[in-house]
């Protein structure tokens, strides 16, 4: 068995680029698609006098991390509304803003937000100066600064939770394509590491293992953990990607996230010994595997939200696809933060399908083997 | 030693091997010849336990492997038709992964290694990759990653096949000589009657899933007794002059060929002036016509009036 694994290992050290297209492409995909590492940012038109620009206000619009506030003329500002290209805008002024909006959506509501903190900040640096202003000037110069101090680390710090009711969808494009692209091209690399068990069958490998003092179970043990060592490797080197070197931080779940990959990784395995167990030769799984996987990633829920998915149909063929259960688990436990007890059904789910396809999988196979 | 008692294989409606029996002795080397599709590779399936027969049995010194394969696995190397081995690997590396598969480790896997690895002619090469490899090199490799654990019995399943004359006599000696050397008892398959008639002591010929002979070279030959093979060459033919021969009521069977016509007919009848009449009249230019010294193709021709090679 360990022979097996070392045998399949030193030949991927050979050969690394099956494993290394599949996982750039999951990369760069999600970096294109998914707008990850500030590609995301909402850009607001902003118009206002010079001096604001350099001051408080145009300091504080420049730190938002949701949106790219554009400096524009009045005119510009509002052409762009006019023309869709923006759904809202900004008017700033000394002591207060307008807001000049094209399409009355939700962001409206959140930029008004933003811009009113800012202006509420403002307000309150100005009044502590006036306090302070019967101090002397070395004095004052030390409170402010103390009090900006204050400001960059709070004693405590206060995160924001929004409560949503069960029927609630939430849509985060960045942590949907990281999670989709991932278990999409993750079914390939795992796919293709099953094959050679066929091939092998074909070649006269395996009839050379089995006249050996091997057990026809640790022929397959040994395939298969090399599958699923190979499969688990690309999403950790996924994620470890997205989690260091773009510095996604997946909402702090992020060992959550792998061991839900780890029982994903175990049924697509499964899954690919079921689909090598009935196609007749190479030619039909090459042909199946890019059809099968696409179905799966759009019923399932990788490339869009499945809740905006409205046939019954596709809905009822999603139950079977294990991709759909992986991205519930996932989005359950990043975006609405369930607990361990509902997480477990889509959990158990992947686990039984595991189960299913492996057991039918191998059954098939060895009845076809001669 | 190893023996198939009344062996049928069925497929679905297909019957590949039909009530066959066998026996191969101890330290001798057993040809098994046919054309493909025969059902040679079905019979050595079966024979080395890894394909169940529909019904009749496999015994290996007088017990039954079907259910119980392990006492022959240990002692067996199989060499099949294709090239079973890791592409991505390195001689050496395929070498030690099929050793430590039958337990082999540290310095007697080593040791083992490169004593076959010299056997086989590969030592310069043992660090190559495999898919490197030209087919002959691939072939012995093949053939060494089945010796590696020693095995009494070595079956061979065409193991000659696409490669070029040097390295089958490279490979048709190392046989002899494993034979010669360590008493290896070996199965020999091809539809090559030349590396049969070279290496084996006593030959099985199948046809269509059916043993048709089997004896020694000579007992074979002796099915052709009552007859003669008359060779015919010429450098085209004549349509009317192979009816002429097919009618012939002397002409037993025939095998047409691009450049010789094979012609198995009675003994003592004498035809040789009516065939180079005919080949006069119909204009074919004859090159030559003699009696050839029996063959198994000729054995063959005779049993199924077909060539091996069919």
């Amino acid at each position: 068995m360990k022979g097996i694994f070392l045998a399949r290992l030193t030949s991927f050290f050979r050969s690394p680029g099956t494993f290394l297209l599949f996982t750039g492409m999951s990369i760069v995909f999600t970096l294109i698609l998914g707008g990850v590492g500030g590609y995301d940012k909402i850009t607001v038109p902003v118009s206002g006098d010079e001096s604001l620009q350099t001051e408080f206000i145009g300091e504080a619009l420049e730190e938002s991390d949701v949106y790219n506030f554009k400096w524009q003329e009045v005119e510009d500002l509002k052409e762009t509304i006019r023309r869709g290209n923006a759904e809202a805008g900004v008017i700033l002024k000394e002591n207060g803003y307008e807001m000049i909006v094209g399409i009355d959506s939700s962001n409206v509501q959140m930029i008004e937000q933003t811009v009113a903190d800012i202006y509420v900040n403002k307000i309150q640096e100005e009044n502590i100066s006036e306090l302070l202003r019967t101090e002397n000037e070395e004095e004052r110069e030390e409170l402010l600064m103390a009090y900006q101090e204050a400001k960059e680390n709070p004693v405590f710090g206060i995160t924001n939770r929004t409560f949503h009711s069960s029927d609630a969808f939430i849509f985060d494009r960045s942590l949907h394509s990281i999670f989709g692209f991932t278990l999409f091209f993750v079914i390939y690399t795992i796919c293709y590491t099953v094959l050679p068990i066929f091939t092998q069958k074909g070649n006269g490998v395996w009839d050379r293992m089995i006249l050996s003092p091997l057990k026809k179970s640790e022929m397959y043990i040994g395939n298969l953990i090399y599958s699923f060592f190979e499969g688990y490797l690309q999403i950790l080197v996924i994620f470890f990607v997205f989690r260091y070197l773009v510095g996604f931080d997946f909402n702090g779940e992020l060992p959550g996230i792998l061991l839900i990959m780890a029982v994903y990784s175990f049924a697509i395995v499964s899954l690919a010994i079921f689909i090598t167990s009935v196609v007749k030769n190479i030619q039909q799984f090459n042909a199946a595997l890019p059809i099968l996987s696409v179905s799966m990633a759009m019923i399932g829920g990788a490339f869009w939200p499945i809740e905006i998915v409205q046939s019954e149909f596709l809905l009822t063929l999603s139950k079977i696809n294990p991709l759909t259960y992986g991205m519930e688990a996932l989005n359950g436990l990043v975006l609405y933060n369930q607990p361990i007890q509902e997480l477990l059904k889509p959990i158990s789910i992947l686990i039984l399908m595991g189960v299913i396809f492996m057991g039918v999988g191998i059954h098939l196979m060895e009845r076809r083997h001669i | 030693m190893l023996e198939l008692i009344d062996i049928t294989k069925k497929f679905k409606q297909t019957e590949a091997v039909k009530n066959m029996n066998m026996y191969i002795g101890r330290g001798e080397i057993v040809g098994l010849l046919g054309p493909n599709g025969a059902g040679k590779s079905t019979a050595i399936s079966m024979l080395s336990s890894l394909v169940e027969p529909t019904s009749g049995d496999v015994k290996f010194q007088n017990k039954s492997i079907i259910k119980n394969p392990q006492s022959l696995r240990k002692i067996i190397g199989i060499v099949p038709q294709e090239i079973a081995l890791y592409e991505d690997l390195s001689a050496e590396e395929n070498m030690k992964f099929f050793g430590r598969i039958y337990g082999l480790k540290g310095q007697k896997l080593q040791e083992k290694v490169n004593e076959v690895l010299e056997h086989i002619g590969l030592t310069e090469r043992r660090k190559d990759i495999v898919k490197k490899f030209s087919g002959g090199m691939k072939r012995r490799l093949n053939i060494g990653v089945a010796m590696l654990h020693d095995p009494e019995i070595l079956v061979m399943d065409e193991p000659t096949v696409g490669i070029d004359p040097q390295s089958r006599n490279y490979i048709l000696q190392t046989v002899k000589r494993l034979n010669e050397e360590r008493q290896m008892t070996v199965l020999y398959t091809s539809h090559y009657m030349e590396e049969v008639e070279y290496l084996c002591d006593r030959i099985y010929i199948m046809d269509k899933g059916n043993l048709i002979a089997s004896g020694t070279k000579d007992e074979i030959k002796q099915i052709l007794s009552l007859e003669n093979t008359i060779s015919i060459k010429a450098d085209y033919w004549n349509e009317d002059f192979i009816e002429k021969l097919r009618e012939h009521p002397q002409v037993n069977r025939m095998n047409i060929e691009e450049k010789e016509i094979v012609l198995v007919v009675s003994k003592n009848v004498n035809i040789f002036s009516e065939i180079a009449h005919l080949a006069e009249v119909m204009n074919v230019p004859l090159r030559s016509l003699d009696v050839k010294k029996v063959t198994l193709e000729d054995v063959f021709l005779h049993l199924t009036g077909r060539a091996l090679r069919d």
